[in-house]
């Protein structure tokens, strides 16, 4: 009878530990993917679909905005998914500071680039899966190791009286696919 | 019988820990601090990361900086300070008066923003500001800068903190493409102090 009590409440605390660590796991593991999936809808739903830009023109503070933003740095942003076709990002860059920046699925910033790196004040980018056809796209090709995730252009904006050039430089911007 | 009452109690077993562990992970990686807790100790008033946005980062990590701070740049552009106390080691408390005094940063620039660390959002004020920036400071001849942090208005540069008393909050330092030789010495480079003024 012992032995049965002791065979059950072993089996009984395994059971549940392992249970307790898978799941600890997985959601550790799968946060990260359900918070880009949240932004992606939110910035799909914004800009009127996937691949297209989304431009933040305010200046300061926000509501609306992610947790721990920067109010100095104005956003521009695309949810891509690359299912149909490799995806381009173009435009001018912004003087003060600008960078592109691209996020995977698990929300790792897998490239980044800023304006003193680049030739010219122009930049073309043309997102692809490892494999995707680029020829005669022209513009420079980055591999993203996810099908889907978020592209961010930032601009540093001292004060509001930067806002005018700034949403210019958005304006001219292009997203969409290559 | 005796299987069925052993499967239901397997069933029972399984959808408990289940429960518990999830609801115990996701607060454990959403409670107001945890993006912070794998952060480095710079000087007891900063903590820093290079591990934001990195493929480096562990699973915490990662889960902890989506959740309390997502799409943060990688080390190779930005790096990221963070204070949650002050000079003395005390959290930063809303009804208190603090002041923030900065050297001159090289690097391209750097802003101060301050959140509160239970919403982990800006707090609301009648300026309309959250943050204080390399280009909009005030600086003497020297580079160096003063912020005031308080709840209610200042004479100069005046960083507003939630009227409501006894909320913590935080300052982020982002430092935009630092200069080789501050990049050479992160993160023990000369950091701004936070001084307890009044409570």
């Amino acid at each position: 009878m012992l032995n049965r009590i002791l065979f059950y409440g072993i089996g009984a605390i395994a059971l549940a530990a392992i249970t307790f660590f898978f799941t600890r796991g997985m959601v550790v593991q799968k946060a990260p993917v359900k918070v880009m999936s949240t932004i992606e809808a939110r910035i799909a739903a914004g800009a009127g679909g996937w691949n297209a830009c989304l431009h933040n023109q305010v200046y300061g503070p926000r509501t609306n905005a992610a947790r721990r933003a920067n109010p100095d740095s104005i956003i521009s942003s695309m949810a891509y998914d690359l299912s149909d076709g490799p995806v381009r990002i173009a435009g001018e860059t912004w003087p003060r500071y600008w960078s592109l920046s691209f996020y995977q699925q698990n929300s790792d910033n897998f490239f980044v680039v800023n304006d003193l790196e680049l030739d010219s004040s122009s930049f073309d980018y043309v997102l692809t899966l490892d494999g995707q056809d680029t020829s005669g796209l022209g513009g420079t090709p980055i591999v993203s190791p996810t099908e889907k995730g978020i592209v961010l252009v930032r601009r540093f904006a001292a004060d509001a009286s930067d806002m005018p050039g700034i949403i210019a430089n958005q304006e001219a911007m292009t997203c969409g696919l290559a | 019988m005796k299987h069925l009452i052993t499967l239901i109690g397997a069933v029972l077993i399984v959808a408990a820990s289940f429960f518990l562990a999830r609801t115990t992970t996701v607060k454990s990686l959403t409670n107001s601090n945890s993006i912070f807790d794998t952060f480095e100790d710079v000087d007891g008033t900063w903590l820093f990361s290079d591990k934001i946005g990195a493929a480096a980062a562990s699973d915490v990590e990662r889960a902890r900086v989506a959740l309390g701070g997502p799409l943060g740049l990688s080390a190779k552009e930005a790096v990221y300070f963070v204070a949650t106390k002050d000079d003395e080691g005390a959290p930063l408390r809303s009804q208190c008066t603090y002041r923030v005094t900065g050297p001159a940063i090289d690097t391209r620039w750097w802003s101060l923003t301050l959140y509160d660390s239970v919403t982990q959002h800006y707090v609301p004020n009648d300026e309309n500001r959250s943050s204080w920036n390399s280009v909009s400071v005030p600086r003497a001849d020297e580079g160096t800068w003063v912020v005031n942090v308080a709840p209610t208005p200042q004479t100069e540069t005046w960083l507003p903190s939630q009227e409501a008393p006894d909320q913590n909050f935080e300052l982020m330092l982002r430092v935009y493409n630092p200069s080789d030789a501050t990049r050479a010495r992160l993160p023990n480079i000369e950091l701004p102090s936070v001084e307890r003024v009044s409570c």
